[in-house]
């Protein structure tokens, strides 16, 4: 049970830090008419993460705080290392201050803090 | 034999004389739509394409409707109606899809695009050319633009084919599919090869050598799969990235 808790917490992270790359780099784009249009064809990172969010308890309330901690870091590490993947090819415009905001704010959205 | 009858001083006309009668008015026959890349689609679609362009018509004006997507497909295996309304104003398209739902008994899902947006869709994003390479247009449809690199634009939607590699063991058959042909679809758009239906799933048989319905079936075995997988991936990104170089100017 333990085991199966822990890889749904990874998959969570994989998938929030995801949908959070994907936002940063939609604000690079700086063209909303294109990068609005919605693409069914495609998985919702975001959806993802809040379906394994349903299953990792306690559902409806924060989680204890050592998960927090550790949840928060590893999003936080993805989601930087994937945008200085970008920045050391030279892409430009990403934005790195954004990501503690949005990781907060994605994290409250899915009651993980 | 039926009979009419007319003032006895109409000119040319004695009694007795054969005429033709014809209604001045008649019921409209169904307007032939566009057809790409269709070679054949059941009669009973053909009737709902026209009756949502009817329904269209009467709730705003637009410069063209494109029906596309699993619909047009043979059989009937499909969710909803993809339709993309080309415009200059916007519209409320939770109010048109309503209305054909309720209409139609149909789900279907509606993009509005203007011609501006949709000419950058089409030129920078290989899924709106794919989607665009088997359709049903209400009018003729301008040639598709010329194809332009648009890093961001395309990182951003190679993106979305990431969540396989993390989530195979969650997902079905026919979310992997997506999730394939949105990454084999950009392979195909960087290295200048047309992107349709037939090329992305013979490229999919060529690099993995699986068929696509066993993609669909669920059926990939995990270890083989996900290492070629990465390489795709990987090979994809880095190509994207060599454009950062000569990035296009935001006008």
């Amino acid at each position: 049970m333990s085991q199966n808790r822990n890889k749904l917490i990874i998959l969570f992270i994989g998938n929030i830090a995801n949908a959070i790359v994907h936002k940063i780099l939609e604000k690079a784009i700086n063209n909303k008419e294109i990068t609005d249009k919605y693409r069914k064809e495609t998985i919702n990172s975001f959806d993802k993460a809040k379906e394994y969010r349903e299953k990792i308890n306690p559902k409806n309330t924060r989680l204890p705080d050592k998960d927090v901690q550790n949840v928060k870091s590893k999003v936080v590490n993805k989601v930087k290392a994937e945008l200085k993947l970008r920045i050391s090819k030279g892409y430009e415009g990403i934005d790195l201050s954004l990501v503690e905001e949005l990781v907060d704010k994605y994290l409250k959205e899915t009651s993980v803090i | 034999m039926d009979q009419i009858y007319i003032p006895k001083n109409r000119m040319g006309f004695n009694i007795g004389s054969h005429v033709i009668i014809k209604l001045l008015e008649q019921e409209k026959p169904i307007e032939k739509p566009y057809f790409y890349n269709v070679s054949s689609i059941e009669p009973v679609k053909l009737k709902l394409i026209d009756d949502i362009f009817k329904i269209i018509n009467n709730i705003t004006s637009y410069d063209n409707i494109i029906i596309t997507g699993s619909f047009i497909d043979l059989g009937f295996n499909f969710e909803d109606i993809d339709i993309l309304i080309i415009s200059e104003k916007g519209l409320d398209t939770t109010n048109i899809e309503k209305k054909i739902e309720s209409s139609l008994k149909i789900k279907n899902h509606i993009i509005n695009f203007n011609k501006k947006t949709f000419d950058e869709a089409l030129s920078t994003d290989p899924l709106w050319r794919l989607m665009l390479s088997k359709c049903i247009s209400k009018h003729r449809l301008k040639p598709i633009p010329k194809k332009r690199i648009n890093y961001k634009i395309l990182d951003l939607h190679l993106l979305k084919s990431k969540p396989l590699i993390d989530n195979f063991d969650y997902l079905n058959g026919k979310e992997k599919y997506k999730l394939i042909r949105n990454l084999i679809a950009i392979k195909l758009f960087l290295t200048a090869k047309k992107v349709t239906n037939k090329e992305i799933n013979k490229e999919i048989n060529n690099i993995f050598g699986i068929n696509v319905e066993k993609i669909k079936n669920n059926l990939l075995d995990k270890n083989l799969f996900i290492k070629k997988y990465k390489n795709v991936y990987n090979w994809t990104f880095n190509e994207i990235m060599k454009y950062t170089k000569n990035e296009p100017k935001q006008k």
